[in-house]
Order: structure tokens, then sequence, then C-alpha cells
């Protein structure tokens, strides 16, 4: 769990450093009193669940069994949000189902309680403790100002709830003991942060079986994507064979079978039918070179991603500036959707926004490579079948990868590809 | 013989067209797609109909449907079909209606212009031509009662080239037998297939090609 925490565990190595242990100590004050308004909540949801328990003997309240297991499953996923914006996120369970005999069965129930014991007790007075140490250090620093204010009763056990303090002298021996309470705090704030925090995280968190069918569902979606994005793109090229190159095959043939009986009957006009041919030919070469560019396009392979891309720019009708860099390589199939990716972002841009001037920026941070394509148009792009866009997150999503549209009607529109490349 | 070309491609559409004139055979119109095909045959009354498969819109078999909408507009129509490969339901859809002045080609059977012209002539005559290819589809097609199997070698092979429309005298020629050897096949074949024998070739063809479908 250490490594989780990453203002605490960073920085344990090095506590001789007062500033970084200073640091440390807000930190952990923060999610102290943070965990203390969860645990009051908690304390509320576990009076509520004790008032609930005596009807349930005679019957009557087995039926408000799930709202007040509602109410607790409200108050965890707070902890959870909570704990989430810290550290690793906690995913929230399926809601609590209306039939109390369910809603009991169902694992995470179980472990909420057990955390709502811990949470609304410990929890509470770790957080209690946690606010009063630096309030006391504050008390104590000023305390020479104010003690003749005091009854005896308050002046009793002033010097660390031990010694009285009953005249000036004394009383001005209570401010340095400040030191001692800030000293406390900060050896303890940070350990009581992790130990308020630790319940949380073993109980409140998905249990793996859980987790690894939410994995198995988004791979199963994300999985016919790609074969769906296959099949599209098969469908594609088998198109573009079909209605390009393989009829201007059958057309040299066709004029190769008329130019033979030309040559039979009469020899001077088989030359106009054999240069139509070699016209068909011609064509069927030129169109079979840009089935098989669409398909990987050889710059890809032999250049790099930067240089295939400022390709697709100087190809764009509408102005387009590229700005990548990425140093090193890719694997192939997340260059070839970068690339994709783009191209249809660009004819996307030509066709329908009637911008003036587009720019593809593109950056590999980590294990991410990142694509941004803004332009001037007029916005409201939709992700509706037809359009590429579509096409563009199915790609997307088969690598694992995300895809956000920003378009508002009067534009600009933005979009970001993330595509994990580690 | 009056003819209207319905092809998508413009270089094949043109490229037919000035084969099929350099032979001397009356292009009356040409179209793009289903559409203006069926416009061309009301305006002109062909006697034969030369049809992609393949069109705009949806590039799947308007083709075939396209012919089946003309013949009924103009019954006695000859239609030639073209297709970029052998796909037998287009044939079996096609050959539903009855398979007389009907022909089922590859494209690229085109390049030889003079079994070409032939089919094409066969076909406007009210007959059949059926790809070989098509043919060998349909033979080998697996099926739990392959009567097919009783037939020897020769008599399939016969049975394939009267699929494909040809003639006694023309079966007797490809195989190089007399036309009584041929005469004696088909008698067999019939037999072995339950089929009673019967003459006139497109009858034959479609007596075949109506056991290969039920079966």
């Amino acid at each position: 769990m250490q490594a989780q925490d990453p203002a605490t565990g960073r920085r344990r190595a090095r506590s001789w450093d007062v500033f970084a242990r200073a640091r440390t100590t807000l930190d952990g004050l923060e999610h102290l009193v943070g965990g203390m308004g969860t645990s009051a909540l908690a304390l509320i949801a576990l009076i509520g669940l004790a008032a609930v328990l005596p009807f349930c003997l005679t019957g009557v309240g087995l039926r408000l069994v799930p709202t007040s297991l509602r109410g607790l499953r409200t108050v965890a996923n707070r902890e959870r949000a909570r704990l989430s914006r810290w550290g690793p996120e906690i995913i929230n369970p399926d809601p609590v189902p209306p039939d109390w005999r369910t809603a009991i069965r169902q694992p995470a129930t179980g472990r909420e309680l057990l955390w709502l014991a811990w949470h609304a007790t410990v929890g509470l007075l770790l957080g209690a403790i946690g606010l009063t140490l630096p309030f006391r250090a504050a008390l104590d620093l000023v305390f020479p100002l104010y003690w003749p204010l005091l009854g005896p009763e308050d002046r009793a056990g002033a010097i660390l709830e031990i010694w009285p303090a009953d005249d000036l002298p004394s009383a001005l021996l209570v401010s340095p003991m400040s030191l001692f309470w800030l000293g406390l705090a900060l050896a303890l704030i940070p350990g009581m942060a992790r130990l308020q925090a630790w319940p949380g995280r073993r109980l409140l968190a998905a249990d793996p079986g859980t987790d690894l069918a939410l994995r198995v569902a988004q791979l199963t979606a994300t999985r016919a994507a790609a074969l769906d994005a296959h099949a599209a793109e098969l469908r594609r090229i088998e198109r573009s064979l079909h209605d390009g190159t393989q009829n201007r095959i059958v057309a040299v043939n066709v004029l190769l079978g008329a130019a033979r009986r030309a040559l039979a009957r009469d020899p001077s006009t088989a030359d106009a039918v054999l240069e139509r041919a070699q016209d068909a030919a011609e064509q069927a070469l030129s169109e079979l070179r840009a089935v098989v560019r669409s398909i990987l396009p050889p710059v890809l392979a032999d250049r790099s991603l930067a240089d295939a891309l400022s390709g697709l720019a100087a190809a764009s009708p509408v102005p387009c500036e590229v700005d990548a860099d990425v140093p090193g390589r890719c694997p192939v199939s997340v260059e070839a959707t970068a690339y994709f990716v783009v191209a249809e972002a660009l004819t996307n841009i030509a066709k329908h926004s009637e911008a003036r001037r587009a720019t593809v920026t593109v950056r590999r941070t980590d294990d991410r490579l990142r694509i941004q394509i803004v332009d001037d148009g007029r916005g409201g792009a939709v992700e509706d079948g037809g359009s590429g866009l579509a096409g563009i997150r199915r790609r997307t999503e088969a690598l694992d990868g995300t895809f956000t549209l920003t378009s508002p009607t009067g534009g600009p529109t933005t979009m970001n590809v993330s595509l994990p490349c580690g | 013989m009056r003819i209207v070309i319905a092809e998508d491609d413009a270089l094949l559409r043109e490229g037919l067209a000035l084969l099929l004139r350099a032979e001397g055979l009356d292009v009356v119109a040409t179209a793009p797609d289903a559409a203006g095909f069926l416009e061309a045959v009301d305006t002109h009354k062909p006697d034969v109909a030369i049809v992609d498969v393949r069109m705009p819109p949806t590039h799947t078999d308007e083709g075939i449907v396209a012919a089946v909408e003309a013949r009924r507009r103009l019954p006695g129509l000859a239609v030639l079909v073209l297709s970029a490969y052998v796909e037998q339901a287009f044939a079996t859809d096609l050959l539903s209606h009855g398979s007389s002045r009907l022909g089922y080609l590859l494209k690229e059977r085109v390049g030889r212009v003079g079994e070409f012209l032939t089919a094409l002539h066969r076909v406007a005559d009210g007959g059949t031509a059926i790809d070989p290819e098509v043919v060998a589809q349909l033979l080998t097609r697996s099926r739990p009662d392959n009567r097919l199997e009783r037939l020897s070698p020769r008599e399939r092979d016969v049975l394939a080239l009267m699929a494909e429309g040809l003639g006694n005298a023309a079966i007797a020629e490809r195989l190089f037998v007399t036309d009584g050897a041929v005469h004696k096949h088909i008698r067999s074949i019939f037999a072995k297939l339950d089929l009673a024998p019967t003459d006139g070739t497109d009858r034959r063809v479609a007596a075949v090609l109506q056991y290969l479908e039920s079966a």
C-alpha cells in the first residue's frame, strides 16, 4: 500500500529533510481531515444500521435493509472517490439490489460493513487526534497571552497535560511545549493518515473477481471492435481491388481480345485498340499502387511516423501543419493506427468542416502516443455511423486507446487520441 | 442484333462497346447503373442485354435484380450476365426464372472474343450460356443424396458441357467423339439421374440445373 501513497511513500527515505517532512505532514493532515468527514458520515450510517437491526428480528426491518445498505453504499462510494483522488482508483461496485436477500449476499456489502465499523470509530478518532496535535501546538505557543483569562481548572495540566501553569514563568514555559506537539504531529500524522486509509483501501477495493470480470467485458468489447475494424478494412480493400484493379485488368483483357480480332481483320486499326489496352494496364497499375499504399503506407515502414504524417498533410486539401515529436519508433500497429487516424481526420475535415486550416500535434509521453487534431471549421461534428469518426474510435479502442471529440457548433473541432505504446 | 450494355466501370463499358461494334454488332445504348439500364431497355427494346452483376449504389446484386426486371418488362429479352467472380447464388437466382435466353459468364471470358461471341449468339437465339466455372461449382457441391456419383467420368464431362449450354454436336466436337456416342451418354445420364429424356438444349439445361438446385 505504501507505493500507492505518493506523498508519504516517496519522502519517507529522506525524512531528515524537515521541509519535506512538513509537506508530508500537511498532506497527511489534509487526508486525515477528509477522512474525518467520511468517518462522521460513517458514524451516522452505523447508527442508522444499528437502529434498523432490532426491527429485523421482527421482520418489519427487513424491508428497511436495502435502504440502509444504500446509505452505507453512498458513504462507502464517497470514501472510494476520496481515496481514488489520492491513490489508485477504486471502482464503485454495482448498486445495491432492491431485494434484501441479494443485497446482503453481495460480496461488497460484507466488506463495506467491516470498513464501516472501523472507519466510524478508529477512523474518526485518528482524524480527531490528527487535528488536535497542530491545534494544540498553536494554542501552547500563544498560551502566555491568554493564561490570565483562564480559570484554575484550565491552568491545571497546561504543561504537557501534567503540570499546572499558575504564574507567568510557568506560563512562559508552556510556549516551547508547542515544539513538542509539533514534533509529535510531524512524527505521527503521515502514519496516521495511512492507517486511517488502510482499511478503506483493503476493504472497499473491488474484489479481484469483479475487477477481472469488468476487464474481460471491456476486452471482449474492444476485441469485437477490433474484429469489426478488421472486417471493415478487408471490405474496403476488397472493394477497391474489385472496383478498381480487377475491372481495369478485365478491360485490358477485353481490349486485347478486340485487338487480336482487329489484327486478323484490318491490322491498321489494331494499334488504336492496343493503345487503349495499354492505358487500361497503366491505370490498373496505378490503382493497385493506391490500394497497396492504403493498406500500409511504405513511407511508414521505410521512414518514420512524422514523415508519413507530413506526407498526409501535404496531400490534404485543407492547409495542415504537422508538429510531430516522436523519439524512437512505436509498434507497427500503433503507428499504422496513428497514420489511419490522422488520414481519416484530415479527410473528414476536408469533406465536412469548411476549415481554413488544421493542425496535427503528435507527442510521445512515457508509454503513450498522443495525437491532437484541431481545425478552425464550423464544428458540430458528431460520431454517427457514416462519418469516419466512428472508424477512428473503432481503430483506437481496438488498441486499448482512447478517443475524445470536442466540436461545439461554430467550431473549433478538437480530436484527441491516446494510444498505449509500451 | 441490337444490344444494350449495363456496366458501371466506364473503361470496361466502352471497351465492350468498341469490341462488339468492331464485330459488326449494333450496340444501341450503354448505361452505368440499373436505372439507366432499365430506361434504355424501355426506350430501345433491344434483343440482348449484357449486364454487370455489381453496380451502384450497393455494389452487390443490382445487375441480377435489374436483369430479372428487364425480362419482366420486355419478355423474350436475352440477357447475358457478366460477373467478376463466380457466385452460385446469383446463377441460381437468375435461372430460377427459366434458363432460356440466359447467360452467366465470368468477365474474363470476353477476352476470348470468338467464344464470347458464340455464347452471345447462342443466348440471343434462345439458348443458354453458363460459365464452366459456375458449372464446376454446381457439380462439385457436396450433397447428402449425391446421385451424380452414379455417373461415369465421361458422363460427368458430358453433363458439364450440357450445363454450359452446348448442343450435342458441340459436345461431340469438344470430347472428340461421335454424335451417336454423345447421345448414348446423355440417355445414360438421364436414366441415372431419374430424368425423362427430352430434346431441346435449354430444356436439358433447365432439367440439369433444376436437379442441381433441388438436390
